[in-house]
């Protein structure tokens, strides 16, 4: 065979290795160090911030919002209206960790100085992560925290123009800042909230939102019970409410208590309504995980043994079959990486060695191939034998 | 509290494709290993996400180097011997060529594949044949060399192909058979897997992807890709590697121009004989070495001399029909407005709109992937990083989000249904992202190009002149054999293959 000539041919590995040898040597001996898509990385995703809080104010009778700044003295990371953030705590022995929503919106983040809040609501005995945020928490606290999690938020390549947003509760809370960055003008579509309170002193964040309404903003109070004098929406959030209040192409998010996510799973279906205009807040995590089916109630008052491994280190700690892998490890303050809590971003990625694990129907969302090697996300999976675990030293 | 080991035989920074091939090969042959991984699961870029419930595949297009259970190419093998079962599912076609004037779907198998290129450009079956099996004769020999490197003389007598055509772009030797320019537009849609232009391009490089996908079909994983990352990761973790995620190595630690050990970002200093740096070489000489006294300026000339290779921006669409009712009727498209390779490289250095989309729907080959009644789509276009490079933060997200329409608005025309009225999920994959997940260098994907200054030959041969210090192998994209996963295995292994030479050349020197 013959290319351009015998000899050409045949010394041409000769030539493309002189080539190599001599591009080295003409180039520079001076080092690029910066990155610069790194550095945009860096300012959208920077990882675990510490952020101090610099203003705690009441959000409603028992809710609160807790303003953070960056302690470095930088703006907030950029983040989508609608996302969360995970703040760490520690709280007595436990070192715990909560997603959530951040209910300023991203300008705010990028003022001088740059700030995001949450709104937390005094639970009713079932979250001492909450109330903690309600009765301690006060001006310069320092925490760490990731700011800008999640999936819940608007898309324009995806979402209709014309948004319908479902809350409950402090439901309302990613809607907030969806409210507040459309009012900015840096998002581009028309929000109708619905929001479904018991009584007008249930609302949260009612007189901030009720100052930013406008032709792009309209905020619907819907009234469950009895209230003398009331003239807004009453009643539940139903299929012919929701119809009242849609355009043609309409995209409904959907945030609040998980009795809401039943109900309002039928009142949709009622409308016919294209699967991808409806979009919910991630589930949470379960309240109550025996009443989910297939929980193996019998085990329901067990305390397992969990082996931990971390490298080649182990520990040994009690688990409850009532309570997730992540709780466990909380309360015996061994650090695992969460985000949602809700099964579905993966951030606790953790590894069943041996033993056995319940994991909750409604927040699995592991990849295939770790299902059959036995991973969980273990804010998940609950523990039904005594059991082994590997998880990220952190 | 303890979390290592004293001492490691071998470190390796980076849980992919290629530091996994190392680790598995290095266990193989009994050595301790310690892989470090910064995100926390396995593969790299070969991995998937989960979306509104539905896993995605994140990157793969199709794996070259499988080949059947009875008759297994490069990496096939490989995972066969080291135990990692992949459930491997065929590739239906090559692919479907959308080019000015032309719209044929071209498949595997060398006859089959030159008698489709006939029915479109007459008269060319013969040549194309004689092209396609001259890339066979350059690829075996490719991977005898590999394994068994010759003197110059024997390998003129036994290797006369590769040798001759070793110094010529894959334009020079193509246009030796004179092929009218349609059929040449033909046999260049895969030129986007290595990343250069034709013009630039070694006909080597060339002729191992054209003999290796043409000549045997490619696969996917059943399970995408995240199946075979965790498989390799789970065989290792079983022959004794110990893994450890969310470990983002910040030091490699060096002594007398020796590398000894690492520092995570948790403040672990971690001793081993050896480390094996999946980080790109830019990365690791700009920030990583410590002390940075220790960095060869050899070292820094050769990282300047290499240019950086291509980067990744796709767009996912999770669609709310099955592909054949939307007119989805491939499962690879390459659509070019032109299949000029130069005119594609100049466009991909600025961030879109881009002339030359790949797009794939996975369904076609692994129709399981989504729900009932769903299909997914991705759609890729490898922008060199100059572009993105010129983004700033506040910019960013506007910017991928005018990519990511014009991106869909091509393919949503090419279809005949606008794309987005269907759309249960839009996912846009850019640079940053790449660089988010992984840490490359500019989210670059593609290592250094595959240029005729930066040979594959020559890389084989002046691997010294890129002045590594002891005890340092890279394994990667930016190692020898370049990008893509089949490759990445190859680079993996290769790195295990030096250190394990090292080992025993001083052993013996002992």
């Amino acid at each position: 065979m013959k290319i351009k000539g015998f000899l050409k041919d045949v010394t041409g590995a000769k030539r493309v290795t002189a080539a190599r040898l001599d591009a080295f040597a003409k180039a520079s001996s001076h080092i690029e160090k910066v990155d610069p898509i790194a550095e945009v990385v860096k300012e959208w995703h920077p990882g675990r911030l510490e952020v101090v809080v610099t203003d705690v104010r009441p959000a409603s009778k028992t809710a609160v919002t807790v303003r953070f700044e960056r302690t470095d003295g930088k703006k907030m990371p950029f983040f989508y209206a609608g996302q969360y953030l995970v703040l760490d705590l520690k709280i007595g022995d436990a070192v715990v960790s909560r997603p959530y929503s951040i209910s300023s919106a991203p300008c705010e983040g990028r003022q001088e100085p740059g700030f995001a809040e949450i709104t937390v609501r005094r639970s009713k005995g079932d979250g001492f992560v909450a109330d903690f945020i309600n009765e301690r928490v006060r001006p310069g606290d320092v925490f760490t925290a990731q700011v800008g999690c999640g999936q819940f938020y608007y898309e324009p390549l995806r979402d209709a123009k014309h948004v319908v947003a479902l809350a409950g509760g402090v439901g309302i809370t990613p809607f907030a800042a969806m409210a507040k960055e459309v009012a900015h003008g840096t998002l581009d579509m028309d929000l109708t909230i619905l929001y479904g309170s018991v009584s007008s002193d249930d609302i949260v964040m009612k007189e901030e939102l009720d100052a930013i309404q406008s032709d792009r903003v309209r905020i619907v109070h819907v009234l469950s019970g009895d209230e003398p004098g009331w003239e807004g929406e009453k009643g539940f959030l139903t299929a012919d409410l929701i119809k009242k209040y849609s355009a043609d192409d309409t995209t409904y998010f959907i945030c609040g208590p998980q009795a809401m996510y039943t109900f309002l799973r039928e009142e949709l279906k009622k409308l016919d309504i294209p699967a991808r205009r409806v979009r919910f807040e991630v589930f949470g995590q379960a309240k109550d995980i025996t009443k989910f089916p297939g929980y193996p109630v019998e085990l329901k008052d067990e305390t397992f043994k969990m082996t931990v491994r971390r490298g080649i280190h182990e520990d040994v700690i009690d688990a409850k079959a009532t309570e997730s892998i992540v709780t466990a490890l909380e309360r015996a303050a061994i650090r695992i990486d969460t985000g949602c809590r809700s099964g579905e971003c993966g951030f606790c990625r953790t590894k069943v060695i041996s033993g056995s694990v319940y994991v909750c129907p409604e927040n699995d969302g592991r990849r295939a191939a770790d299902k059959d090697f036995g991973y969980v996300h273990a804010c998940a999976a609950y523990p039904t034998s005594d059991l082994t675990i590997k998880i990220p030293i952190e | 509290m303890k979390f290592y080991k004293d001492h490691y035989d071998v470190i390796v920074i980076g849980g992919a494709l290629a530091g996994l091939s190392a680790a598995l090969m290095l266990a193989d042959k009994g050595k301790d290993v310690l892989v470090l991984e910064r995100h926390n699961l396995p593969g790299g870029l070969a991995t998937s996400f989960v979306r509104g419930g539905v896993e995605i595949e994140a990157t793969l297009h199709e794996m070259m180097s499988i080949g059947e259970k009875e008759n297994r190419l490069k990496v096939g093998k490989f995972f066969d011997d080291m135990g990692v079962n992949v459930d491997w599912l065929p590739v239906p076609e090559a692919y479907h060529a959308s080019l000015p004037g032309v719209e044929v779907t071209l498949h595997p198998g060398f006859e089959r594949f030159a008698k489709e290129v006939d029915e479109t450009v007459p008269g060319t079956y013969q040549k194309v044949l004689d092209l396609l099996k001259l890339c066979h004769t350059v690829y075996d020999s490719v991977n005898e060399l590999s394994i068994h490197p010759m003197s110059k003389a024997k390998m003129l007598m036994k290797h006369e192909a590769f040798v001759k055509t070793a110094g010529y772009s894959a334009k020079e030797v193509i246009d030796t058979f004179e092929l009218p320019q349609k059929a040449v537009d033909l046999l260049a849609p895969y030129w986007i897997y290595v990343g250069n232009p034709l013009t630039t391009l070694p006909f080597t490089i060339y002729a191992v992807l054209m003999a290796d996908y043409i000549g045997y079909g490619s696969k996917v994983p059943k399970k995408l890709s995240h199946e075979m990352s965790l498989k390799m990761a789970e065989r290792a973790e079983e022959m004794g590697v110990q893994i450890e995620y969310r470990q983002q190595v910040e030091k490699i630690l060096v002594k007398d121009g020796k590398a000894y050990g690492v520092r995570t970002a948790r403040g672990d200093e971690i001793y081993a004989d050896y480390v094996i740096s999946s980080a790109y070489p830019n990365k690791v000489y700009s920030s990583m070495i410590e002390p940075a006294s220790e960095v060869p300026e050899a070292a820094v000339k050769a990282v300047n001399g290499r240019k950086i290779s291509l980067t990744a921006f796709t767009v996912f669409l999770l669609l709310d029909k099955p592909a054949e009712e939307l007119g989805i009727k491939d499962f690879n498209v390459f659509h070019g407005e032109t299949m000029d390779t130069d005119k594609i490289f100049e466009n991909y250095l600025g961030t879109g709109p881009y002339n030359y989309l790949t797009a794939i729907c996975l369904n076609y080959a692994n129709p399981g992937c989504t729900p009932e009644g769903t299909c997914i789509l991705s759609i890729t276009a490898l922008p060199r990083p100059d572009g993105w490079k010129q983004v700033k933060a506040e910019d960013y997200d506007r910017v991928k989000h005018e990519t990511a329409k014009a991106t869909i608005d091509t393919m949503s025309e090419y279809y005949g249904v606008n794309l987005l009225d269907h759309a249960l999920e839009v996912i846009i994959e850019t640079p940053m992202t790449v660089s988010h997940y992984t840490g490359m260098w500019n989210g670059c994907v593609y290592g250094y190009m595959h240029c005729m200054d930066d040979h594959i030959v020559a890389r084989l041969q002046t691997a010294e002149a890129e002045g590594a210090l002891k005890h340092l192998e890279f394994s990667g994209a930016h190692s020898i054999s370049g990008n893509g996963m089949g490759p990445a295995v190859t680079n993996g292994r290769k790195a295990a293959k030096n250190v394990l030479d090292s080992m025993a050349a001083e052993e013996a020197t002992k």
